[in-house]
């Protein structure tokens, strides 16, 4: 047997977690509160948002318990590369999917375990544009944001550098920025990308912005190309929150309680909340005391839990006041264009995330839509394109072995449109209940004139970037790709659920942090911005202090950016500083 | 399988001479090409996954045996394997059953839609139901075109027959479910990484030739021929049904 670079893989003892390649942190020295005792933060989902705060909050001196439906990962043990061994990351319980234009969830945009999303995503990292924040103001439509750009912006810099992201020296749309790692080779789908996008005057990216190292960083090794970016990253070079971020939260006194299904978010006196409810693996009942809670669900559990937290005063569901909750869900447009080209392409090589462009971000009122869209590419892996080809080209039987015999021919780009946020596409309660006895959610998804518009002004475009690459032929499926809203942030209590820094209207120590507070979405993926808002949040908190826990008074002042709060290491040599 | 009647019937032909091309180990334009080769160099969670998937075929224990020849029938059409030799054909059924039988769902179901294991219950029922509306025989029994042919107006929708069955659920969700697990059972297998030359795990020994689809030094490289799906068959005719996907550049450049 040859040796791996990495050595060799020893199966890590029971209370121990390999954490990518490399790292190890040990589960015996996690602190462990009492649940009668409240604790500080009871946070309810350790994904993106969930492993940024328990890690501020932690650094900061709070008492913080994190409650994850998941599993703790062992990513050496836990995780495979293998599309169809990878099930286990993706929340597979069931939810119901309706309306007009019904949302695949699943593996598609719903993560489970420590480290949630961030574990599958394939981690570009865009930041969001200045003008995806006043959507309203601008054109007329969707929703002004109650903060703007300049307020997240210095949490972009700061996430970009812990996480990190690498990309490109000059990243040209929206706020102008560049990034702390060099881009990452190109592979062939991004040769596609740039060849077509240059034929037709269009301008490119290539090598990220992708949350991916391109270099090693302390105990986390480079990238080693070896595409299964959404399978959950080995090596450890893809950046989740797994290891990013939870490793310094528990170092600094964060109890991590797995396995842990969040049912009810109990309120003791009107205006406030006392703990969560939720059930081990074994379905026995537990109450965890805290003096506020952070939800941390994404897009769809953390409405979930919000409805089935209705109680006396908040019939409707916990902090439902404005009858907002659940509603305004969006999903990206994420349509495939699959081109075969006569050349090999082999595009199961390299991130699918690693070449892109925003070209046609903005609104353009020529095309007779608000708002736009990205390009960038992707690239399934057999399954997947298989179920792609099963759809674009209506294959089966020998026309699938036919066209999957030259899966290597394909090239795969896609679109990510902006939908906009709408009332009627929310998530609810259904009638049926998942296994430990909790009604599951219903999805309701339909899309409207300006989306539709969209999306086909995006296929067509991204259809001539193909040609113009040198496709032979181009078929294209519709889907969708990420999931945010259902519980927005806004300055009116009457509209929204949370105001600016994630506090919900109704319930002064209640707060959602994560995908569901987004008003608009752009066209960016939405994970960076989840991270910087988790950030923003924690930066609020902690200035609020022991405030949060007793009074009811609202203090909108923006926080001071604690950059000392980022994880150790952000600002070793080799990565450009901040703000001098 | 069914290798009944004619063999070379079953068989693909070289699309220049016209002549039937034997079964062989390895279809594909990858010859030689042998992904499970480089296991020593995958990390051990992953070898364990795939080898077991190579040599623990799932028991059947979800569907009935009144079910079971006509999911066999389905799914050899659905994803056939004539091509292969019978010892280097991919199981299907058993691992659609034990993602039934276990409950293994995508975390989802279409609000028109019954659970998954319904779904197929009514599917079969409405498969087998057609071919004796039709034929007067079952499913299973029919010879592959015949077959081909029902499964066909499934894909396009067009109720033949069982129309109450078809009330409970929607015909081409059904049709995705059905095909999108056959394929995810078949893409998943070594022996289809061969087939269409996926590189397969890389971890951690890695990927290093990124661009221009050049193989790396232990993969293969392409050695294209030209043939024919078997006369018996029409699943070689791409049909995107209602336009779920395909775009032509008609379409596009208007």
């Amino acid at each position: 047997m040859k040796t791996p670079l990495f050595g060799a893989f020893q199966p890590p003892h029971e209370d121990e977690r390999i954490l990518g390649s490399m790292p190890r942190i040990s589960l015996k020295e996690m602190q462990h509160f009492r649940e009668s005792e409240p604790v500080d933060y009871c946070i309810v989902g350790v994904g993106s948002a969930g492993g940024v705060l328990c890690q501020r909050l932690a650094k900061a001196g709070f008492k913080v318990v994190g409650l994850e439906a998941g599993p703790f990962w062992d990513t050496e043990r836990d995780w495979v590369s293998d599309e169809k061994g990878s099930h286990k990351l993706y929340w597979t319980d069931l939810r119901i999917t309706g309306g007009e234009d019904p949302l695949a969830l699943g593996e598609n945009n719903s993560g489970k375990g420590v480290g949630g999303g961030s574990v599958h995503w394939a981690a570009f990292a865009p930041r969001f544009h200045p003008s995806d924040f006043r959507v309203y103001t601008d054109d007329g439509v969707g929703s002004d944001w109650p903060i703007s750009y300049e307020d997240v912006k210095p949490y972009y810099e700061l996430l970009e550098r812990e996480m990190p992201v690498a990309g490109p020296a000059h990243f040209p749309w929206g706020d102008p920025h560049g990034y702390p790692y060099g881009p990452h080779p190109v592979g062939e789908v991004g040769n596609v990308l740039i060849k077509g996008c240059t034929k037709l005057g269009i301008p490119v990216v290539a090598g990220g912005p992708i949350a991916i190292l391109s270099g090693s960083r302390g105990d986390r090794p480079h990238c080693i190309y070896r595409g299964y970016c959404i399978q959950g990253c080995k090596v450890g070079a893809k950046a989740s929150t797994l290891i990013t971020h939870v490793p310094e939260a528990l170092r600094y006194g964060v109890e991590i309680r797995d396995r842990s299904m969040a049912f009810r978010i109990s309120t003791g006196r009107k205006t406030r909340v006392n703990g969560v409810l939720y059930y081990d693996d074994e379905g026995r009942e537990h109450f965890q005391r805290a003096k506020a809670v952070i939800v941390s669900g994404y897009a769809i559990e953390t409405p979930r839990l919000l409805l089935n937290s209705a109680c006396p005063g908040h019939e409707a569901g916990l902090a439902n006041a404005s009858d907002s909750v659940g509603r305004y869900l969006m999903a990206q447009a994420g349509n495939v264009l699959l081109g075969r080209f006569s050349e090999l392409i082999r595009m199961y090589k390299t991130p699918p995330a690693h070449s892109m462009t925003e070209h046609f971000y903005e609104t353009d009122p020529d095309r007779g839509f608000a708002r736009g869209f990205a390009i960038q590419t992707v690239a399934p892996l057999p399954i997947a394109f298989a179920k792609q080809m099963m759809k674009a080209k209506g294959a089966w039987g020998w026309g699938m072995r036919r066209v999957l015999m030259d899966y290597n021919h394909w090239a795969t780009l896609g679109v990510l449109g902006e939908i906009l946020p709408w009332p009627e596409n929310r998530v609810q309660l259904a009638e049926e209940k998942d296994q430990f006895g909790i009604p599951v959610a219903s999805v309701t998804f339909t899309l409207h004139d300006n989306d539709k518009k969209l999306i086909e002004f995006g296929k067509k475009t991204v259809m001539e970037v193909m040609r113009a690459a040198g496709a032979e032929e181009v078929v294209q499926e519709s889907r969708y790709a990420h999931l945010v809203g259902a519980a927005r942030m806004g300055s009116d209590p009457a509209t929204s659920v949370v105001d600016r820094f994630g506090r919900t209207h109704d319930v002064s120590n209640l707060f959602i942090c994560d995908g569901s507070t987004l008003p608009t979405q752009g066209s960016a993926n939405p994970g960076l911005t989840i991270q910087a808002l988790a950030a923003r949040t924690a930066d609020y908190l902690i200035s609020q202090g022991e405030k949060i826990f007793s009074s009811e008074e609202r203090d909108m002042t923006p926080p001071p950016v604690r950059r000392k709060l980022a994880v150790a290491g952000t600002f070793v040599h080799g990565i450009p500083r901040l703000w001098n | 399988m069914t290798d009944t009647g004619s063999i070379t019937e079953n068989w693909l032909r070289d699309s220049r001479t016209r002549r039937p091309l034997a079964p062989v180990q390895q279809p594909g334009y990858y010859p030689g090409y042998d992904v499970m080769g480089q296991k020593a160099f995958w990390d051990a969670a992953t070898r364990r996954v795939i080898e077991e998937r190579l040599y623990k075929i799932p028991q059947i224990r979800f569907f009935d045996e009144s079910e079971l020849p006509t999911i066999t029938a389905v799914s050899n059409r659905i994803v056939p394997q004539d091509d292969r030799t019978p010892e280097r054909r991919i199981p299907i059924v058993p691992f659609i059953d034990d993602r039934l039988y276990r409950n293994q769902i995508d975390g989802y179901r279409f609000a028109d839609m019954p659970s998954d294991q319904e779904a197929y219950r009514l599917g079969i029922r409405a498969i087998d139901e057609t071919a004796r509306a039709i034929h007067c025989m079952p499913f299973g029994d029919l010879d592959p075109l015949k077959q081909d042919f029902i499964l066909k107006s499934i894909h396009e929708e067009k109720r033949l027959a069982a129309h109450a069955v078809w009330q409970k659920m929607s015909i081409a969700r059904f049709w995705y479910l059905l095909v999108g697990d056959c394929v995810g059972v078949y893409y998943a297998h070594p022996w289809a990484w061969n087939e269409i030359g996926f590189g397969g795990p890389a971890y951690p020994r890695a990927y290093t030739r990124l661009e221009g689809g050049l193989p790396e030094p232990w993969e293969v490289d392409e050695q294209r021929y030209a043939w024919e799906a078997p006369s018996n068959s029409i699943s070689d005719l791409y049909d995107t049904h209602k336009g779920t996907g395909n775009i032509s550049e008609q379409e596009v450049t208007d």
